[in-house]
């Protein structure tokens, strides 16, 4: 070994400190504590909708919430396993949750084509509410994303901003959309699937930025 | 002495936990292990510092490292996210000739070290991005000399390196 190298060791050894290792488990503690701080903060400003369970609920409602909450999932995984790097880490799952949604906001816009019925039909009276509350409900799992990230070593930070956007605005309009009651595919297909998109993007912008290596 | 998985993740472990004595041991065998490493990828001149920005990457982020996880791919990681980031930097100059200091392969652990390698990743970029990367970043010609070589327009060089450094900016944790 060169003397260049030794005495860089030399000095890092001598101010080495404990550190607590960032276990995986522990960064689903954390995003499960946001998930359910979250889905409390919704049901006691704005309630939960019992829709399901009076069996009022259309399928969209089930199948549209599930895909959301499958998507938060496989990001949220990406995003922890992403802060630890390794090679051989494949991050798939989000891709593939992402495209099944995206399946939702297609079937909506050839809905309303095959319809003959305006881009008009499907803005509805709460459609800016339910976007706009479902971003902003994404804002605590993104908080904890990013400050499990910025503690990691992320390798592909783009990625990894883009990846905890998706799981914080799939988590939020998730957990917004446990309380609205509106369940045709136009709303829940554009209104609720957009925050995905939209925190995506900000992750993508934010994240890098606060990422220090 | 060269380390194997197991040792180096013990020796982690023990870092982690404040242990100085097996820190400066693990430190040592990263410092081998990186400079076989990177040999054939990075001038002579220019290895020890690639090395030691390596090593102060992992100090500073030891703490990410998931003891549930191998030390190696991740030491790997790091190695070529440094490495991806040194391209980017640096422009090599003519006179810094890439030596010919293949060292044979001792480590046992090859089929692992061949899935982690720096060539690995040329395997994905397209031919002609890959070769003036190599070209340019690597065997130091200059952008005219590499142009010549390769029949691609000067411009067209420029973006080829450009588009190849950010496919491999994204390709750091891909293994197959």
């Amino acid at each position: 070994m060169n003397t260049r190298n030794a005495a860089l060791i030399a000095e890092l050894s001598d101010e080495l400190e404990p550190v607590r290792p960032m276990r995986a488990r522990e960064g689903y503690a954390v995003l499960a504590l946001a998930g359910a701080v979250t889905i409390g903060a919704v049901w006691m400003v704005a309630g939960l909708w019992d829709g399901v369970l009076t069996g009022t609920a259309s399928p969209f409602f089930v199948i549209i919430n599930g895909l959301l909450l499958l998507v938060a999932l496989a990001a949220i995984g990406a995003s922890i396993a992403l802060a630890s790097p390794h090679v051989g880490n494949r991050q798939d799952g989000p891709r593939w949750a992402l495209a099944m949604l995206g399946v939702m906001p297609i079937a909506a816009i050839a809905m309303m084509l095959g319809q003959g019925s305006g881009v008009a039909s499907l803005i509805d009276p709460h459609a800016f509410t339910c976007f706009a509350a479902g971003s902003a409900t994404s804002a605590l799992t993104f908080v904890a994303l990013a400050w499990w990230l910025k503690r990691g070593a992320p390798v592909s930070t783009t990625l990894s901003g883009t990846i905890a956007g998706v799981a914080a605005g799939a988590a939020g309009s998730f957990a917004y959309g446990l309380s609205c009651p509106i369940d045709g595919l136009a709303h829940l297909g554009i209104w609720h699937v957009l925050p995905v998109v939209v925190c995506g993007a900000l992750g993508r912008i934010a994240v890098p930025r606060i990422i220090r290596w | 002495m060269i380390a194997d998985e197991t040792t180096l993740a013990h020796l982690m472990r023990k870092a982690q936990g404040g242990d100085k004595r097996a820190y400066a041991v693990l430190l040592d065998e990263c410092s081998n292990w990186l400079q076989r490493y990177f040999r054939k990828r990075v001038p002579p001149q220019q290895l020890d510092d690639l090395v030691q920005d390596v090593l102060m990457s992992v100090h500073r982020k030891r703490s990410s490292w998931d003891p549930d996880r191998a030390f190696m791919p991740w030491l790997a990681a790091i190695a070529r996210y440094r490495w991806v980031d040194h391209l980017r930097k640096v422009y090599r100059t003519a006179e810094d000739e890439l030596g010919d200091h293949d060292a044979a392969e001792e480590s046992e652990e090859e089929a692992v070290m061949a899935r982690m390698s720096l060539d690995r990743l040329f395997v994905h970029l397209p031919q002609k991005q890959a070769e003036v990367i190599e070209m340019v970043k690597i065997e130091g010609l200059s952008i005219v000399e590499a142009s010549e070589r390769t029949g691609q327009s000067e411009s067209l060089v420029k973006v080829n390196i450009h588009r190849g450094l950010k496919k491999l900016s994204a390709m750091i944790e891909k293994a197959e």
